[in-house]
C-alpha cells in the first residue's frame, strides 16, 4: 500500500468523484410503505473528507447503505468516477457501526485484513504483507496474530479500519464508527482517521449523529434531517489540514457552525 | 459435567417465526410443501414402473395400508408400541429429573458418579435389547424397561446440566430472601432447568422409538416393529414397505406433537429470548 | 460446580469408591437371590471381560462394528455438512425441504432396515447404509441451522468487499456454522454406534451386536456382559475424543462468549 503523493490529491481537489442524484429510498410496499429518503443530492470530490450529520434514525445508515451498494435505492443514481453503480464497487469500502461483529471472529486480525485482498486473487505472501503494512498504519503493527475477541472495542475498531484501508478503495465509508468507544478513545480514533486520510489521501465519507464530531473531522458538512429525509444544509468548515481536539474546537467558526446545525436541526 | 451437553439446535418448528411482512400464508404454504409433492409423485412414476420385486409400486404400498389400517392390524400393533415408548419415555423422565434435580443440586456427589453416568450414557442402548428381554423374558415389562434405561441418560444429564446452568443471581436471590427450600426447588430451580429438561427428553425420544424398534423386532409377537419383521420373513414386500412408511409417519407426527407441547410450556423461555 | 474444588486425588478415591459400591450393590442383589439366577456375579463378568480382551473374537466383532459405524457416520458427515450449507444459505431450499428434512429426522431408519436387507442383503453394505441413513439427519438439520444464522454484519462484510461466491463458502458459511455442525458430528457419532449394533442385534450382520445376541442364546451371560461392557467404553472413548476435538476446534467460539 504505497500512499498516493500528497500533491496529487491537492491537484486532483476539485474533481468530482462521487455524483448522488435524485436518491429515494424507503422500506416497504403499498400502504405500508416508509419513505426515509427522498430526493437526495451529493457531490463528493477527490480527496474530500464529508461528515453527513443527522438525527437518530433519520436514515443515515440507510443512505451509507444505499451508497455501499448493499441496497438499492427506489430511484436516483449512484455514480463513482463518471461510471453509474449498482451494487458493490472495487472503489468503496465500509466501516460498519457494527464494528465488532463486522470482523469474523474465526480469523486472526491479520486474516481479517487480509481477507477482502484474497477475494482479489492477491497471493498469500502480498496480502499478508499489505496486511500487515496497515495494522501499522493504525497503530497495531505486530498484533495481527490476535483475535478480534482478544481486543479493546477501539483496538477492533482500529482493524475494521485497516481492513478498509487495504482493499485500497478510493473512498472509505464510515457508519458512526465511533458511536460505541469511551470518550478518549473516541478522540485518538479521530485524530487517526484524519492522520490516515492525510497519508493515503483517501476520500472519506462519515455518517454520525454528533455534530462536534462532523465538525471537527471534515471540510464539508452536511446536515440531512426531515421524515422522509433530504439535504437541508452544507457547511463548509474552512479548518484546514491540521486539526486538534482542543484549539480546533475552541475556534468561534466551530461554535458558529454549531450554532447553526444545531438550530436547523430544532426546527424540525 | 459439560462434556455431554446436549445443545443441539432447536427444532424448525421451534424457532421465532419469520419476520413480518414476508410473502402471505398461501405463498407460504406452497413454499414448504411444493417439494413434498414432486418427491411423492416421483416416487409413484418411477415405483410404477418397477421390475424389481423388492420395490413395489407407491401404489401398491399404499392400498396396503389402506386395508390393514382398516381392518385394525395396524392399529393392534401401534396401540402395543405406543403403550411401551410412552411407558417407558414417562418412567424414564421420572426418575431422570428427579436424579438430575438432586445431583444439580450436590455438587459433590454429582462429581463423584459423573463417570458412572457418562458410561451408561455411552452403552448403545440398541445393545440392552437382547440382554434384557434374554433375562426378563418376552413380556411388554422387558420392553418397557429398556426403552426406559436408554432414554434415562440423556434426560438426567440435561436435567444436571440445566440446574448447573440456573443463573447465580437468580440463586442468590433465593438466598436473600430466604425462599424455603422446598419452594426455592419447585418455583426457582426447576422452571429455571425446564428449557434443558425439555431438551434431554426430546433428544431422548428418537432414542426410544429406535430402541422400541429393536425391542420389537428382536423378540416379539405384536407390534409394528413385528408387524414390519414378519412381513419381510413373509416376503411381504408391500407390507414391510408400508410398516416402515408408518413408523416413521408416527415418529414425525410425535416429534411434532412434543414441539408443539413444548413451544406451549415454555412460551416464557421463547418470548424472552433468553435462548 | 465451581466453587468447591476437591484435590483431583482425592476425587479419584471417591469416583473409585463409587464405582466399587456400584459392584457391591451388583453383587448383594445377587446375591440375595431376587433376580433371576442366570445374571452372573462380579467375579464372573471381570473375568469375562478379560477374558474377552485378548479374544480374537471379540476384536474381531468390535472391528467390524466400529467399521461400519465410522463408514457410515462419515458418509452422513460429508454429505450432511455440504447439503446442509447449501440448504441453509439458500432461504428458498431452506423453506422448501423443511418438512422433507423434519420427516427425515424424526424417520426411526432402523425401521427401514428390512428393506434395506431386501434390497442389499444382510450384510455389512447394508449396515453401513442404514447407519448413513440414520446419521444423516443430525449432522443436516444443525448444518441448516448453522449455515441460516449468518451475522448481518458478516454478510454485509462480505457484500462490500466483493467476496467470491466459493471463498465465501469455505472462509466464511462453513466456520459460521463450524459450532453447529461439530455438534451434529458428534450427536450421530453416538447415533452411528447405536445403530450399528441395533443392526447387528437384529440382523445376521457380523459385530459386537450379533455377538451379544449369540452370547445371550447360549446363555453365555458373563461374556454378553462383557461384550456390552465394552460397547460402553468404546462409545465414552469415542464422544470423549470427539468434545476434546472440538474444544480445540472452536476455541474462537468460547473466548468470544465469555
Ligand atoms: N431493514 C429495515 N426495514 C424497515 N425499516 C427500516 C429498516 N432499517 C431501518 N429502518 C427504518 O428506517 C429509519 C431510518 O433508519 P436508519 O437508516 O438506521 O437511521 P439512522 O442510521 O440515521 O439512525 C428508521 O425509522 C428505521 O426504523
Ligand atoms: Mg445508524
Amino acid at each position: 500500500m504505497t500512499a498516493p503523493v500528497q500533491a496529487d490529491s491537492q491537484l486532483a481537489q476539485s474533481t468530482l468523484l462521487m455524483k448522488v442524484r435524485g436518491m429515494t429510498m424507503s422500506y416497504g410496499s403499498g400502504t405500508a410503505e416508509n419513505k426515509i429518503l427522498e430526493n437526495l443530492d451529493l457531490d463528493v470530490n477527490t480527496g474530500e473528507f464529508i461528515s453527513i450529520v443527522g438525527p437518530s434514525g433519520v436514515g443515515k445508515t440507510t443512505l451509507l447503505r444505499c451508497l455501499s451498494g448493499l441496497l438499492h435505492p427506489k430511484a436516483g443514481t449512484i455514480e463513482v468516477g463518471g461510471a453509474i453503480i449498482d451494487g458493490p464497487h472495487p472503489d468503496l469500502a465500509v466501516v460498519f457501526q457494527d464494528y465488532s461483529r463486522s470482523l469474523m471472529p474465526w480469523m486472526t486480525t491479520r486474516e481479517n485484513v487480509a481477507f477482502p485482498l484474497q477475494g482479489k486473487g492477491m497471493n498469500k505472501a502480498d496480502r499478508i504483507r499489505v496486511a500487515e503494512e496497515n495494522l501499522a498504519a493504525v497503530g497495531l503493527a505486530g498484533q495481527g496474530g490476535k483475535y478480534p475477541w482478544e481486543m479493546s472495542g477501539g483496538m477492533q475498531q482500529r482493524v475494521a479500519i485497516a481492513r478498509a484501508l487495504a482493499y485500497n478503495a478510493k473512498v472509505l465509508l464510515m457508519d458512526e464508527p465511533f458511536a460505541s468507544v469511551d470518550a478518549q478513545t473516541r478522540f485518538d480514533l479521530e485524530d487517526l482517521v484524519i492522520k490516515l486520510k492525510q497519508e493515503f489521501g483517501v476520500t472519506i465519507l462519515l455518517v454520525t449523529h454528533d455534530i462536534d464530531e462532523a465538525l471537527y473531522l471534515a471540510d464539508k458538512v452536511v446536515v440531512i434531517a426531515e421524515k422522509p429525509a433530504t439535504v437541508v444544509d452544507v457547511i463548509v468548515t474552512g479548518f484546514g489540514e491540521e486539526r486538534d481536539q482542543v484549539d480546533t474546537k475552541a475556534d468561534p467558526r466551530f461554535g458558529e457552525a454549531r450554532a447553526r446545525i444545531l438550530h436547523r436541526l430544532r426546527k424540525n | 459435567m459439560t462434556s455431554a451437553t446436549l445443545t443441539a439446535a432447536q427444532p424448525r418448528a421451534a424457532r421465532k417465526v419469520r419476520r413480518a411482512g414476508g410473502p402471505n400464508t398461501g405463498t407460504r404454504i406452497l413454499q414448504s410443501t411444493w417439494l413434498v409433492f414432486v418427491v411423492l409423485a416421483a416416487w409413484w412414476v418411477f415405483s410404477a414402473r418397477s421390475t424389481n420385486f423388492f420395490i413395489p409400486s407407491l401404489e401398491q404400498i399404499l392400498t396396503v395400508l389402506v386395508r390393514d389400517l382398516g381392518n385394525g392390524v395396524i392399529m393392534a400393533g401401534a396401540l402395543y408400541s405406543l403403550a411401551n415408548l410412552f411407558v417407558g419415555l414417562l418412567v424414564a423422565a421420572a426418575l431422570g429429573i428427579g436424579f438430575g434435580l438432586l445431583l444439580g443440586e450436590v455438587g459433590w456427589l454429582c462429581r463423584i458418579v459423573d463417570p458412572i453416568i457418562h458410561f451408561f450414557r455411552s452403552v448403545p442402548q440398541a445393545a440392552l435389547v437382547p440382554m434384557i428381554i434374554g433375562v426378563f423374558g418376552l413380556g411388554q415389562g422387558p420392553k418397557m424397561g429398556t426403552i426406559a434405561f436408554a432414554c434415562l441418560w440423556p434426560i438426567l444429564l440435561n436435567t444436571i446440566d440445566g440446574v448447573l446452568g440456573v443463573e447465580p443471581t437468580i440463586r442468590k436471590f433465593s438466598k436473600v430472601y430466604r425462599i424455603p427450600r422446598g419452594l426455592h426447588f419447585r418455583k426457582v430451580v426447576l422452571p429455571a432447568a425446564l428449557p434443558q429438561i425439555v431438551a434431554g427428553v426430546r433428544v431422548a425420544l428418537p432414542i426410544g422409538i429406535t430402541v422400541m424398534v429393536v425391542s420389537e423386532m428382536f423378540a416379539s409377537t405384536e407390534g409394528l416393529g413385528f408387524y414390519i419383521l414378519n412381513s419381510s420373513a413373509t416376503f411381504q414386500v408391500p407390507e414391510t414397505w408400508a410398516g416402515a412408511l408408518l413408523v416413521g409417519v408416527v415418529g414425525y407426527i410425535i416429534s411434532m406433537l412434543f414441539i408443539l407441547a413444548e413451544r406451549r410450556m415454555l412460551r416464557w423461555y421463547y418470548a424472552s429470548g433468553s435462548q | 460446580m465451581k466453587e468447591t474444588t476437591t484435590s483431583p486425588r482425592l476425587l479419584l478415591a471417591q469416583r473409585v469408591a463409587a464405582i466399587l459400591i456400584l459392584l457391591g450393590i451388583w453383587w448383594l442383589v445377587i446375591a440375595s437371590g431376587a433376580v433371576p439366577s442366570m445374571l452372573p456375579g462380579v467375579s464372573q463378568i471381570l473375568a469375562a471381560i478379560g477374558k474377552a480382551f485378548v479374544s480374537a473374537a471379540f476384536w474381531g466383532a468390535l472391528g467390524k462394528t466400529l467399521l461400519a459405524a465410522l463408514s457410515g457416520w462419515a458418509i452422513a458427515a460429508v454429505v450432511g455438512v455440504v447439503a446442509g450449507l447449501v440448504i441453509g444459505s439458500i432461504n428458498f431450499l431452506d423453506r422448501s425441504t423443511s418438512i422433507l428434512v423434519d420427516f427425515g429426522r424424526s424417520f426411526p431408519v432402523l425401521a427401514l432396515m428390512p428393506v434395506v436387507i431386501m434390497l442389499l442383503g444382510s450384510n455389512a453394505r447394508m449396515e453401513i447404509v442404514v447407519v448413513a441413513l440414520s446419521c444423516l439427519w443430525p449432522v443436516l438439520v444443525q448444518t441448516v441451522y448453522g449455515a441460516r444464522r449468518q451475522e448481518a454484519a458478516v454478510s454485509d462484510t462480505v457484500a462490500v468487499f466483493r467476496i467470491p461466491p466459493l471463498l465465501r463458502f469455505r472462509r466464511v458459511l462453513l466456520p459460521s456454522a463450524l459450532p453447529f455442525i461439530a455438534t451434529g458430528v458428534r450427536i450421530s457419532a453416538s447415533v452411528a454406534l447405536l445403530i450399528a449394533v441395533g443392526v447387528e442385534v437384529i440382523s445376521q450382520a457380523p459385530g459386537i451386536g450379533r455377538q451379544i445376541t449369540l452370547m445371550q442364546q447360549e446363555q453365555r451371560w458373563d461374556m454378553a456382559f462383557a461384550y456390552l461392557f465394552f460397547t460402553g467404553m468404546v462409545g465414552w472413548a469415542m464422544a470423549a475424543v470427539l468434545q476434546r476435538f472440538e474444544n480445540r476446534l472452536l476455541i474462537w467460539k468460547r473466548q468470544e462468549n465469555d
